[in-house]
């Protein structure tokens, strides 16, 4: 019953290698690696600005989101790979034709996943971490606890998106009780002890206060998901067929400015459909920002009273860049090689899209603009996000076409990535810091964001489409 | 005088050490019902994809219907109606979106009524307003047949359109094939259900290792008193044994 299990770490990886390059996804761990070795040299410095608990804080929440994202595609997995290879099917799926129960299959599932994405993301951030600590004055302990509770961080969020979905394919008042509880419970907890209730996940209160006790705790949480998750998990569909109402029609006609509506309406519907946009506003976008935002005001002190807002204007513009990925997710241009759409036309229809949706950091930026009591610079402020915000899609389109993902685990795009996206950064912060007005000149980075747009859809007309 | 409606020379794909189509030259004549015939992996549907522009020769020329298919892949898919290998409508459009989206693509002015014709003959209207995800392969297959006709092209290439579905619907489909002929169309069929192709073909290419064995007509073999599969047989047996 091994097999199963090794064949679905080669299928990972194959599932990787071939969407990313065999060799920048080997390279990954080794940019994390060397990313997690460099930034401890870094902690003495930010510890002066940042309370080192928060730090943490963010360190287990990204992982604790990474293992939710790995989750969710386990879940969609099929759907995603379908769009993204013809018709590809997962061993999670295929192995129904063997004689293994669904339980056993869901189980290597979930071990496979646990020890792949601890070598790719847990062990070399906390093997950076490790050896950077003697030049730093970190007991060597620490890095070892930062792999255990990172490791328990990410299978919490992935037993914890099974556990919501078990829920979720029984009965949907259940999981909307179980989340009210949840916030409740997070409320009172906040009330009675007046901590941040993040401060009570279980992998993080082990990492701040090692004793067996939160060990127990953290594991049996986890146990509890994932057994709760078995137990629950029903595999038989309810064999209902769902039925929709023409929605292209009216949207279609809705986005008739659009340079080519059915593709702008199809875009939207699947966005809406796959149940990504407002989970994707939510996850990929308004909690990181939050996270953000409560850091950059921890630098206030540190910087010109307009600072923070501008800053944290870039790092949206930046952020909002990714909703590119939304409307690609389930896409491929394999879906319209019978039809007569080129290349170019349907990355355009993906900027008419993507600058339609440019409207949630816009009005996110204008909002913080206000409550922070800076709106004088409200202008300034969303020029700057949404010029970077199309400056970084110009770059990606370059760089990944209709694949935005490559960036994630292709060492080589990343890298041209943030080269690219660094110096503009750097070059934006520093007018803002200066001037904040002088920063409405960001609207020069159409330019650049137009001239890599155009290089994108020669390379990418030029190139094969995968699922052709 | 007969036209010819495709006109491949030399045509090639190379994939890394794999040679998929090596320098084929074919011809198809209007009014053709032509099948192209091979084993699994014999380079069909690598040569559907190169005469419709959807994957680039790595040597030779190819004209469909007039058009350099090259110069001008869009042209040539705006003429044509394709059956892609693989049945994949997108997951999130019902069927009758899809359709919609088809015709919106394609301009054409009365595809509702269109789309409505297509969900009865093909028997589907029960699951015109399900989503493309959950249709079954067959319903997902017939869905991506009415998308190659709707528009009602001068020819139409469409790789195994048989393969997923069930005997009535079988017969229903090749009725329409050979009806579509008659009506002076063009249909460049890839199959490697020989009876089918026997059934109903006028010309046919025999395709192994991407090498063309043989071209000619159906109602030549007859004339022999020779049945396809023998002759494929013969044919790609005695290849392969050379």
């Amino acid at each position: 019953m091994f097999e199963l299990f090794i064949a679905m770490v080669k299928e990972e990886w194959r599932v990787h290698s071939t969407m990313f390059g065999s060799l920048s996804f080997a390279l990954f761990p080794i940019l994390i690696f060397w990313i997690a070795f460099m930034g401890s040299f870094l902690l003495p410095l930010m510890r002066k600005s940042l309370p080192s608990g928060e730090l943490s804080l963010v360190l287990h929440a990204n992982y604790l989101m990474l293992g939710f994202m790995v989750g969710a595609f386990g879940l969609l997995g099929s759907e995603v790979m379908n769009r993204r290879f013809g018709q590809a099917s997962l061993l999670s799926y295929s192995a129904r034709s063997l004689p293994l129960s669904e339980r056993f299959i869901f189980a290597n599932f979930v071990i496979k996943d646990t020890l792949y994405y601890f070598v790719l993301w847990v062990l070399p951030l906390a093997l950076g971490f490790l050896l950077a600590s003697p030049f730093i004055s970190v007991p060597l302990t620490l890095p070892l606890l930062l792999s255990l509770t990172l490791t328990l961080s990410f299978l919490f969020g992935l037993c914890a998106v099974f556990f919501l979905s078990s829920i979720y394919s029984r009965s949907k008042p259940a999981l909307a009780a179980i989340l009210g509880i949840l916030v409740i419970a997070a409320g009172t907890l906040a009330f009675l002890t007046g901590k941040n209730p993040a401060m009570f996940f279980p992998p993080l209160m082990l990492f701040n206060a090692f004793s067996w006790l939160n060990l127990i705790l953290s594991l049996v949480a986890i146990v509890l998901l994932f057994s709760v998750s078995i137990w629950i998990f029903s595999p038989e569909t309810s064999g209902t067929t769902k039925y929709y109402a023409d929605m292209l029609t009216p949207v279609t006609r809705k986005l008739s400015f659009f340079p080519t509506p059915p593709l702008a309406a199809k875009d939207l519907i699947d966005m809406y459909r796959s149940g990504g946009m407002i989970g994707q506003t939510l996850f990929s976008f308004v909690i990181p920002l939050v996270v953000i935002w409560f850091f950059l005001s921890l630098l206030n002190g540190y910087l010109p009273s307009n600072g923070v807002l501008l800053e944290f204007a870039l790092v949206t513009g930046v952020i909002a860049s990714t909703m590119y990925t939304w409307l690609t997710m389930f896409d491929t241009f394999g879906a319209y090689s019978c039809l007569p759409v080129s290349v170019r036309t349907l990355i355009k229809s993906k900027i008419a899209s993507f600058s339609v949706l440019q409207l949630i950091p816009a009005v996110f930026v204008a909002i913080v603009a206000t409550l922070s009591g800076q709106v004088m610079y409200l202008i300034p402020a969303v020029v700057i996000c949404l010029s970077v915000s199309f400056y970084c899609l110009g770059v990606t389109i370059w760089l990944t076409g209709l694949s935005p993902s490559v960036l994630v685990y292709n060492v080589k795009v990343m890298m041209t990535y943030l080269i690219l996206i660094g110096i503009v950064l750097i070059s934006l912060s520093a007018v803002a810091f200066a001037s904040p007005f002088t920063s409405l000149g960001a609207v020069i980075l159409f330019v650049p964001a137009v001239f890599f747009a155009r290089l994108g859809f020669a390379k990418w007309e030029a190139a094969e489409q995968p699922g052709f | 005088m007969t036209t010819s409606v495709i006109s491949a020379t030399g045509l090639m794909k190379v994939y890394g050490d794999l040679t998929a189509v090596n320098r084929v030259n074919l011809t198809v004549e209007k009014g053709a019902l032509f099948g192209l015939l091979g084993p699994n992996g014999s380079g069909k549907s690598t040569m559907i994809k190169m005469l419709t522009g959807q994957i680039r020769p790595t040597a030779g020329t190819a004209t469909v219907l007039g058009l350099e298919v090259q110069q001008n892949p869009i042209g040539v898919r705006e003429r044509v109606g394709i059956i892609p290998e693989q049945e994949t409508p997108p997951s999130f459009l019902t069927a009758t979106e899809y359709l919609q989206f088809v015709g919106a693509i394609r301009k054409i002015p009365d595809i509702r009524e269109r789309a409505a014709w297509w969900f009865d003959f093909l028997d589907f209207k029960d699951k015109k307003d399900v989503l493309c995800k959950d249709l079954s392969r067959g319903t997902r297959q017939k869905l991506m047949f009415a998308q190659a006709f709707i528009h009602t092209p001068a020819l139409a290439l469409i790789d195994e359109p048989l393969i997923n579905f069930d005997p009535i619907m079988q017969h229903v489909v090749k009725d329409y094939l050979t009806n579509y002929i008659k009506a002076g169309n063009t249909i460049f069929l890839s199959t490697h259900i020989l009876e089918v192709a026997e059934e109903i073909c006028s010309d046919f290419a025999i395709l192994h290792k991407g090498n063309i064995l043989h071209t000619g007509k159906v109602a030549d073999l007859t004339a022999e008193h020779r049945h396809l599969d023998d002759f494929f047989l013969d044919l790609v047996q005695g290849n392969r044994n050379v």
